[in-house]
């Protein structure tokens, strides 16, 4: 292992990019507090910034990038800031995650469309509706454990998806089409002179949703992603995400230290789905008209892949890993029917160059290294259906 | 009695691990369940913490019964585990592995993790080093520790000398020699009989999920039956006791 001359060069590159990532890792955590908001503040203008025409044509050449930044670029990420929740610091493998994005697009829809309700008052509805619906799914299956929750929490997914094909009230398969887009909160206008015009950005509204401009929806799911991220951060360094962190990283002697698992579990699943759900309202204020294909298994399964390739634990990997599954395909459209080949081909490889993770956190790498795979319930000992703690089945 | 099972029957699935199993764990004591593989060492620790679901009897720690209590409120009434394969926190620094042992308590703690640094000057040398990357021995130390402060009234061990060295076997006995010592209750589940007789007061022999004997750790010690299954038989363990 100490071997240097005779390793091959990727390996060596491997090792390069760990130890570059490790240093980066160092500084960021002992950087003073003014450091840090310099760069928080430096990440929110690049993020204003970033629908730039200037910038698009380089990032997107293929298709709008103000509309590709807000979905799927910017869903993804919130999607991604939202399962990881529940798979990164929970420890809890959900396949099903598309359901909450779903009950959100439908909140949306349905109280758009039949009760003419606001954009925002339906935020605040869709999010509870979500949450709720986390909970209702996680009652009765967080008793199970990796592979046995993975399983019915796919099928949960599939459950909403096939519900809202087959029921009238909400258009069956045909969806639901004439959803109302949020109302104007200002028609202020972007000054048109040089520095903004230099910038590709003079002459915008960015408060007024309209059905041509891109920018203002990419402008709320930025704001929207924004306060996950400070919501997820919070509950990660609080009581609740020791609590989660113990979960994941070994159940039973959580349980053992006075943790109440099932609560924390639920809690999990329950904040994960309120994120979920607050992503498909904003995807469906925007989209006009939802079907239930726009909510296929295979987006669950797209989501949990960024949260993996990123560094499932660490937000800025998970938001990397979102940005980068969004993002590929659609710059290599070019590549035309070899694009989903290539796209698999740069997973794969990812994976094997880091199976951690692009920006794995430091604890991930330690639970990786006892061997217990670093995913809670995915790499641990997996409980039978029959693993139920004493007291829950007395309650 | 500060805990008292009586004939529990849990089962895994329709296989039945244990039993009827009924022991009784006095204040101040050392009890040791010990037993062959499969024997429901084990299952019966974790069905006194609250981990695993009893079928049929009755668990009374404290005068009150417990049965139906979940795992987490048993902590605060006062059972602390050390769990199979000592179940660390991989992730965590042995300072947080200790202080999630803490997690549900209210009050000070800084005393309690003194006291645990005092029984292990390894944990508090390697405070900010990651419970995953520690050897076997100090794996089982943290555990300990991390049980202890949860201010057990009664600590429970589940095989506190698998897969460490002789060396390390016999420091981690004296340690819970120790321990009960300053007044812990202790409940060792071990495979290794002759050093677990050797620390215990009191022992019971498990065979596939009932309790065939009972007795004093000393009186076992002796048993022809109990050294023949247990402690290799044959001369060397007619030399053991007498220490």
């Amino acid at each position: 292992m100490n071997d240097t001359t005779n390793r091959n060069p990727l390996t060596r590159l491997r090792d390069g990019y760990s130890s570059f990532s490790d240093s980066l890792h160092d500084r960021w955590a002992t950087a003073p507090r003014w450091a840090r908001w310099v760069v928080y503040l430096v990440l929110i203008v690049v993020a204003i910034i970033l629908p730039a025409d200037g910038i698009g044509s380089f990032m997107s050449p293929y298709t709008d990038w103000p509309t590709l930044l807000f979905f799927p670029i910017g869903g993804y990420i919130l999607l991604a800031i939202g399962l990881n929740v529940v798979v990164g610091q929970a420890g809890l493998l959900d396949l099903g995650y598309v359901a909450f994005f779903a009950i959100g697009g439908y909140a949306m829809a349905i109280f758009g469309t039949k009760m003419h309700m606001d954009f925002w008052e339906i935020l605040v509805v869709g999010v509870l509706l979500s949450a709720v619906s986390g909970i209702i799914l996680g009652a009765p299956t967080l008793r199970l454990r990796g592979d046995y929750l993975a399983i019915v929490t796919l099928g949960f997914g599939e459950i909403v998806r096939i519900v809202a094909q087959n029921t009238d009230y909400i258009g069956g398969p045909n969806g639901i089409g004439g959803i109302p887009h949020p109302p104007t909160l200002t028609e202020w206008t972007v000054p048109d002179n040089g520095f903004f015009d230099a910038i590709g950005l003079g002459g915008v509204q960015p408060f007024k949703y309209g059905a041509l401009d891109g920018k203002p929806y990419y402008y709320l799911m930025l704001l929207v992603i924004v306060l996950a991220i400070i919501f997820s951060k919070r509950l990660e360094n609080s009581r609740v995400g020791r609590a989660w962190a113990s979960i994941r990283e070994d159940e039973d002697a959580a349980e053992l230290m006075g943790v109440p698992t099932f609560k924390f579990k639920l809690a999990a699943f329950a904040i994960g789905a309120a994120i979920g759900g607050a992503g498909g309202v904003v995807y469906a204020s925007q989209a006009v008209s939802i079907i239930p294909n726009n909510f296929p298994f295979i987006l669950s399964a797209t989501i949990l892949a960024a949260v993996v390739l990123g560094g499932s634990g660490n937000l800025p990997g998970v938001m990397l890993g979102a940005f980068l599954v969004a993002w590929i395909p659609e710059r290599i459209r070019g590549l035309q029917e070899y694009r989903v080949l290539v796209f698999g081909g740069v997973l794969v490889l990812l994976m094997v160059f880091r199976p951690e993770g692009l920006l794995p956190s430091r604890r991930r790498k330690a639970e990786l290294a006892e061997g217990e795979g670093g995913m809670g319930g995915l790499g641990a000992e997996v409980g039978g259906p029959v693993t139920v703690a004493a007291g829950e089945v007395g309650e | 009695m500060l805990l008292e099972i009586k004939d529990i029957h849990v089962h895994y699935g329709k296989i039945a691990a244990l039993k009827g199993v009924s022991v009784e764990v006095d204040e101040g004591e050392i009890v040791t369940l010990i037993g062959a593989n499969g024997a429901g060492k084990t299952t019966t620790l974790k069905t006194i913490s609250g981990l695993r679901p009893l079928t049929r009897g009755s668990i009374v720690f404290d005068g009150k019964d417990i049965s139906k209590v979940p795992g987490h409120k048993r902590v605060l009434m006062g059972i602390g585990q050390s769990p199979e394969g000592r179940g660390i926190f991989p992730g965590m620094t042995v300072v947080e592995n200790l202080l999630m042992g803490a997690y549900a308590r209210r009050d000070e703690v800084e005393k309690d993790l003194e006291e645990v640094y005092d029984l292990f000057p390894r944990l508090a040398e390697r405070k900010d080093q990651a419970g995953g990357t520690m050897s076997g021995g100090e794996q089982q130390m943290l555990a300990i520790g991390r049980a202890l402060m949860t201010k057990p009234k009664v600590l429970l061990l589940d095989e506190p000398s698998m897969g460490l060295a002789p060396m390390l076997i016999k420091q981690i006995f004296e340690i819970i020699t120790e321990i009960n010592r300053r007044g812990t209750t202790v409940l060792l589940v071990e495979q290794n009989a002759q050093q677990a007789l050797q620390v215990a007061h009191r022992a019971y022999v498990l065979e596939t999920g009932t309790v065939v004997k009972s007795a004093e750790a000393g009186a076992l010690l002796n048993d022809p039956q109990v050294r023949a299954a247990y402690l290799g038989g044959g001369a060397e363990a007619a030399a053991g006791p007498t220490a």
